[in-house]
């Protein structure tokens, strides 16, 4: 289990550092997209989480979610284009389980992916990934857990 | 020679011309057209939501329509409010290096710290309360509240020169007042304003250097009157047309029926406390509670401070909460424990218990 300054991040997805969002290629081509548990960390408890509606297509780096923590409110944006094909239901009754289960039980929508080539390009996976995170961290003066 | 940033004064505008004056404003900045900003600004009567609240669960529309008093969505998160001429808004964009740490809450509490020591500067003792307000003695001077996008945040808050809590009370769908007559703490005694602190609030030019000059303490930057870019101007109108519509304003759509308010009277050997709180049901969420009572406690500010803790939670997160800020040391509840607050906040939250709904 993969650590990083003492957040969790599993080795197995994909991720985009800069936007804080995870994704997990699913065996029906599908892509589950949720937060990271870094990005939880630093917004605290969310209390609200807003996903777009099934059926809409979305382009990468626009907001696949919006969620609110405390009285801070931001997108959640995706790290590719694809139509949303489900959406967690579940975080319209308990948005904290986003913190709870960043990676299971708080995932936030999963999308047919538009053009996966093209779009993947510049997320990062397994160690390159955990690089990836330090460098962010030590950039933003995180001094961890 | 610390960095320049840009000082806007908008004026006095609506609440959808303000609304969109900030997507406008974020979308710039975020696209690294913008400078750093503090922008000050005010508006007409309106009431505002919160980005995630529901019209219909926080305003009374029927009065507002009546009296001309607009209704808006802000982008920002937390609770409805009432806003007119009264009240200030100052927000910051900023490039989140420009803050130590990258966690929201510090962020939040930076921003704050600098806005009560500006107050401080115009006599009045004013301190930051988590999560977000700004308080003279347990009574909210300025709340607050922000968006984060990408590397750019925006924070801003209302600092309330004057207040009409009349009108306030008339436009926002909370049972305060009839828990006053019911012998509750009245929402008054929540909120105060620098005219009833000082006698007289400060000409808002006085107001705005005081922010201004504690924001570029806090910050090591200077501010110099600047303006809007053509491209500002260009997307404001463009947003104003998404903003000025019911779509806008309405998109979270719930029933006040899911949003029941309650009370109870709960009575232990060493008190009697009133509690009223206002539910999320369908999300289990404690979204307001009012405390008060017979009891003695001190300081006496911790009531307010539990209830500012309590401020849109999970219900089961509630007796934590309680034991953290009434387990604190230098707390006296002569006589009555935590749990006895706890338990009369859960008596109240119980549906179809012994509860009260109020109806209004």
């Amino acid at each position: 289990m993969a650590t990083v300054r003492g957040c969790y991040i599993p080795e197995d997805l994909y991720y985009d550092v800069e936007r804080q969002t995870w994704l997990r290629r699913e065996p029906d081509g599908t892509a589950t997209v949720g937060l990271t548990a870094y990005a939880c960390l630093l917004a605290g408890r969310f209390v609200a989480c807003s996903p777009q509606r099934p059926g809409k297509t979305i382009r990468k780096d626009k907001a696949c979610a919006t969620v609110e923590s405390g009285k801070w409110v931001g997108p959640a944006r995706s790290p590719i284009g694809g139509q949303v094909v489900a959406v967690n239901e579940a975080l319209a009754r308990n948005p904290g389980l986003i913190n709870d289960d960043p990676y299971g039980d708080g995932w936030l929508v999963r999308l047919q992916p538009t053009d996966w080539a093209a779009d993947s390009v510049g997320l990062v996976t397994g160690d390159e990934a955990l690089r990836e995170f330090e460098v962010r961290m030590e950039a933003d003066g995180f001094q961890g857990l | 020679m610390p960095d320049t940033c840009r000082l806007l004064d908008s004026g006095l505008h609506g609440a959808a011309h303000n609304i969109a004056l900030d997507r406008a404003l974020l979308a710039a900045h975020r696209a690294g057209q913008a400078p750093d900003t503090l922008h000050f600004f005010r508006f007409t009567p309106c009431a505002v939501v919160g980005y995630h609240q529901s019209v219909a669960q926080e305003v009374h529309t029927d009065y507002c329509r009546a009296h001309g008093i607009e209704i808006q969505r802000r982008l920002s998160g937390g609770g409805a409010v009432y806003i007119d001429e009264g009240q200030l808004v100052w927000e910051l964009y900023l490039r989140r290096a420009r803050l130590p740490g990258a966690d929201m809450r510090a962020v939040a509490a930076t921003v704050c710290g600098a806005v009560a020591e500006a107050l401080r500067g115009l006599g009045v003792d004013a301190r930051f309360r988590p999560r977000n307000d700004i308080e003279v003695d347990g009574r909210k001077l300025s709340g607050t509240g922000g968006v984060f996008e990408g590397d750019t945040i925006l924070y801003q808050g209302t600092l309330l020169l004057r207040f009409d809590a009349e009108r306030m009370l008339r436009v926002l769908r909370i049972p305060a007042e009839k828990h006053a007559r019911r012998g509750f703490g009245s929402p008054r005694e929540r909120v105060t304003s620098l005219a009833e602190l000082l006698g007289e609030p400060p000409p808002l030019a006085t107001v705005q250097a005081a922010l201004a000059a504690a924001f570029a303490d806090t910050l090591g930057v200077r501010f110099a009157p600047g303006r809007l870019s053509a491209a500002e101007r260009a997307e404001h109108a463009r947003a104003l047309r998404e903003i000025d519509s019911p779509e806008w304003v309405r998109a979270v759509d719930r029933p006040a029926g899911e949003a029941p308010q309650q009370e109870v009277i709960h009575r232990c050997p060493a008190g009697l406390i009133r509690v009223g709180v206002a539910l999320d049901l369908p999300r289990l969420r404690l979204r307001q509670a009012w405390l008060s009572g017979d009891f003695f406690v001190r300081p006496r500010r911790v009531v307010a401070d539990l209830e500012a803790a309590l401020r849109n939670v999970a219900m089961d997160e509630v007796p934590a909460i309680v034991q953290a800020v009434l387990g604190r040391d230098g707390v006296d509840l002569m006589g009555l424990r935590p749990a006895d607050f706890s338990v009369a906040l859960q008596r109240a939250m119980a549906v179809g218990n012994d509860a009260t709904e109020l109806k209004y």
